[in-house]
């Protein structure tokens, strides 16, 4: 019983972060119809602007918002120098499909590459705001900390405040409008073009962080080329792809489902399980239900 | 006498060809993407290499071997593949790449972290003398890539390659023409995963270990790059790619040495001249350099004779 609740907790908050790059990586595809890849990449180059922060000024609070400024900047940057390049370039030809993942492919690797470059391969170090002690229950030591608390209720405000703001403002309604009909939204006078590179920026934000409470809840280092991050990228992806690719909450259902059934899998099964868990459940879920958990089946056209 | 180094160069050059070739024909002309060849690559050498180890078979058929066991591989993910389009079976073949050679470690035949050594033996004496084992390697890897590029030539110019073909352009179209375009895509994985199968036999021949680690993520993202530079949509540029991949290392090591940077930039150097040159390649020469080469020829002369 006691390992029960061990796994589902470790499931949880491990989920929690699968979430919230599943929901940078929602806010990509509803703003540009483009699965972004390189949306680890981006939230491990914010995760070093973090750890600069905490570096010189040793809090993690002003070190989180300077992560996500930077975080936003830099996808907004992407949206704008080479994204656009993209669509004007290979909209048409024998590899206009697959040209946007090859592209957001490669960004991923020049990323990589330049933040080695910078902060080297070694691991660096930064400190949780809280303590990561387990709190007790009935004598027994959890594996849930004041930490991993955080990390959830961040997740959930996170998903709430963006759930606001598309379903509630003005902004929200023309991110939806150019989503769905661009042609459209620009007709009623919508920069559609500022809107897009808005929702990048969003996902930017959001990716940092999924970067940041990913380091401080696990070894608490990062490095280039810790496993931590090829996680990410797959975790997030699949997590949106479980949720259905287009709402948020589908995305932190899509989240928490991943990190939960991965848990139980590495504990109750096999720990040697570790990265094949994804790819088997990636495949179960998209050939029994490929819209995902509460998509639509249109939507898993584009 | 050539350099041994270059002799190995040459016989990775052989490897990277087959393996782009594998690409091309996946993505160029059916039209769907794998970035998981480098695990397809995998499942080829483990098969060369436990068949040969525990069964003692000859040297030849483990490569059969390897080609039967890939294409059987992608058979099976290739029918998942067929109901799935663009992104989705990218990020699919994306998670099979991270998580099938870990799987090397639950099975002690494999031979977990350290792997296991495939040996095709020393070349024949007759030979002669000064005929090293890499240039058997080398020979070996060239032949191989000859005979699968003819063969896969032939493959794409039947009605199998048309059919692939006009699946990537307008599959409801080709489906009124009478095409089962799921079959024709998952023949087309098959293929190309059996001729990554061969690379994989091949790459661990010239290594002599089959490991994990020698079939990381990196290497399904080169072989992606690797074809993007060829020309995804024509196997004529297919040396490009593979003499590009094979030079990178070496001409970044130069530029590093040459502008004194810390090790830091030195190691990291090749990973951002790849993925430079693939973005580039994208965003300028979508179609690769061959057919970039040819459209501007074809216009050239169109407009002589006006």
């Amino acid at each position: 019983m006691f390992q029960f609740i061990n796994t589902l907790l470790i499931g949880i908050t491990s989920g929690a972060i699968y979430a919230l790059m599943a929901i940078a990586m929602v806010l990509v595809w509803r703003s540009t119809r483009v699965i972004n890849f390189a949306q680890a990449g981006m939230a491990l180059l914010s995760t070093y602007f973090g750890y600069e922060v905490m570096a010189n000024f040793n809090s993690f609070w002003i070190a989180l918002p300077v992560a996500m400024i930077g975080g936003a900047l830099f996808a907004a940057f992407i949206e704008v120098v080479f994204m656009r390049l993209l669509v004007k370039h290979s909209s048409s030809g024998p590899i206009a499909s697959v040209a946007p993942i090859i592209a957001t492919l490669g960004l991923l690797g020049v990323i990589r590459a330049v933040v080695s470059m910078i902060w080297g391969g070694q691991d660096l170090r930064i400190e949780a705001p809280l303590s990561n002690d387990g709190f007790t229950l009935a004598g027994e030591v959890l594996v849930f900390s004041p930490m991993k608390l955080l990390t959830l209720l961040t997740v959930l405000g996170l998903m709430i405040l963006l759930s606001i703001l598309f379903q509630k403002t003005n902004l929200g309604l023309a991110l939806r409008a150019s989503a769905y009909a661009p042609e459209i939204a620009r007709l009623s006078g919508i920069r559609v073009d500022a809107v897009r590179t808005l929702g990048w920026a969003l996902a930017g934000a959001a990716g940092a962080v999924a970067g940041m409470f990913q380091t401080v809840n696990g070894s608490g280092t990062i490095s280039p080329d810790s496993i931590e991050f090829s996680l990410l990228l797959l975790a997030g992806f699949i997590a949106a792809v479980i949720g259905g690719l287009e709402s948020l909450l589908g995305a932190v259902i899509g989240g928490m489902f991943l990190g939960i059934v991965i848990s139980f899998i590495l504990i109750y099964i096999n720990s040697g399980l570790f990265f094949i868990a994804p790819f088997i459940i990636l495949l179960v879920v998209l050939l029994i239900r490929p819209q995902g958990i509460i998509g639509t089946k249109a939507a898993r056209r584009a | 006498m050539v350099d041994e180094l270059r002799v190995y160069q040459g016989a990775l050059i052989a490897v990277y060809v087959i393996a782009i070739a594998s690409i091309i024909l996946l993505t160029g002309y059916s039209g769907q993407v794998s970035l998981g060849h480098g695990a397809l690559m995998a499942v080829g050498a483990y098969a060369a290499a436990v068949s040969r180890i525990e069964f003692g078979i000859p040297i030849v058929l483990t490569f059969f071997i390897a080609v039967l066991a890939a294409a059987i591989g992608g058979a099976l993910l290739g029918a998942a593949a067929a109901r799935l389009s663009g992104p989705y079976l990218a990020g699919t073949t994306l998670a099979l790449a991270i998580g099938l050679p870990s799987l090397a470690n639950q099975f002690s035949i494999l031979g977990g972290e350290q792997g296991i050594f495939f040996d095709v033996g020393f070349p024949p004496l007759s030979l002669g003398e000064d005929f090293t084992q890499y240039k058997w390697f080398f020979w070996i890897a060239a032949l191989a890539a000859l005979i699968s590029m003819w063969l896969l030539q032939n493959v794409l110019r039947s009605r199998y390659g048309r059919t692939w073909r006009a699946g990537r352009g307008n599959e409801v179209a080709a489906q009124l023409c009478g095409v089962n375009t799921a079959r024709s895509k998952i023949l087309a994985f098959t293929v190309s995963a059996g001729i990554a199968g061969l690379a994989g036999a091949l790459l661990s021949m010239t290594i002599g270990t089959v490991s994990p680690s020698a079939f990381p993520l990196a290497l399904s993202f080169s072989l992606l790059t690797g074809a993007v530079l060829s020309g995804i949509s024509t196997l004529s540029g297919v040396m490009i790619g593979a003499v590009i991949l094979v030079a990178i290392p070496e001409l970044a090591d130069v530029i590093a040495h040459r502008l004194g940077t810390s090790e830091s930039v030195t190691t990291n150097l090749p990973g951002l001249i790849v993925s430079g040159l693939l973005i580039l390649t994208v965003l300028f020469v979508p179609n690769g350099p061959v057919e970039q080469h040819r459209a501007r020829t074809a216009k050239h002369l169109a407009s002589k004779k006006i």
